[in-house]
């Protein structure tokens, strides 16, 4: 007997190419963001907790942006069918714990590198 | 759409170049004044913190980027296969296309294109039909 989530995903199939574009845009956006939030952090010479506060905020500001202007007004144009229950998000990620987190963590060395690189640039 | 993500993220790398140059010259400055100052007078410094002109001037340049680079990113797609399979099938190659207009290299067509060209599907009469209008039509313009 398949459980329900396999049951689902035999009902409502996936296209996996889109999965992998869609994390791809979204992963490529965050790694690029997350350097140049180092160049800032750098610039305004932060140093420890209030350095990772900083990325922190921009992180998530950065998911939200992205949000706010690339998935949102698709709910406008073709609105969700009433049975996915996922609502707009869930037409475009799996789940929307890893949209909303996965962001923190994709570019957290990319970060750390131009930190402490401009950091150095500009107080030496 | 492009052009305008391209043009607010140049004019936001702009803005943050300008801060970081200010941000340097701000701290070159004042380690030459503390320098000139303890060979003067040995008056201690004050803590020199930066600017707040240049803190804001980083923070506007980052948000003027982010929403740049925000605009710039490739549309996204359906993963639901139904979803996709029908956005194909009302858009075609014009739903498939990433900044530049071009269509994206792992578009692949109908997912169902290859039962719809099944020689069982192929309309034999009406091709026939065109086959005969043609003939006809190249025979009057030899004529």
């Amino acid at each position: 007997m398949p459980s329900q989530q396999e049951l689902d995903l035999q009902i409502s199939p996936l296209v996996q190419e889109s999965l992998a574009h869609n994390s791809r845009t979204l992963h490529n956006l965050q790694s690029l963001t997350a350097s140049l939030f180092g160049i800032s952090a750098g610039i305004l010479g932060l140093e420890s907790y209030s350095g990772f506060l900083f990325y922190l905020v921009f992180s998530l500001l950065t998911t939200a942006l992205f949000y706010l202007l690339r998935i949102a007004p698709t709910a406008l144009s073709s609105p969700a069918s009433p049975t996915s229950k996922a609502g707009v998000l869930g037409r475009y990620f799996r789940s929307p714990l890893d949209f909303w987190t996965a962001g923190v963590t994709n570019g957290l060395a990319g970060f750390i590198l131009t930190w402490t690189l401009f950091y150095g640039l500009v107080r030496a | 759409m492009t052009l305008i993500s391209k043009s607010i993220t140049a004019f936001g790398s702009l803005l943050l170049a300008h801060a970081c140059y200010s941000a340097q010259e701000h701290s070159a400055l004042q380690s030459f004044r503390a320098a000139t100052s303890a060979v003067l007078t040995s008056t201690p410094t004050a803590a020199t913190s930066l600017p707040i002109d240049i803190a804001i001037e980083t923070v506007v340049a980052i948000l003027v980027i982010l929403v740049g680079l925000v605009l710039g990113t490739s549309p996204l797609r359906p993963i639901q296969w139904r979803e996709w399979a029908g956005k194909i099938e009302r858009e075609g190659e014009d739903g498939f296309k990433d900044n530049n207009g071009q269509v994206n290299r792992d578009y692949l067509g109908n997912p169902f294109g290859f039962i719809e060209g099944r020689p069982n599907f192929v309309d034999i009469r009406k091709q026939r039909k065109e086959f005969a209008e043609w003939v006809k039509g190249q025979g009057e313009q030899q004529k």
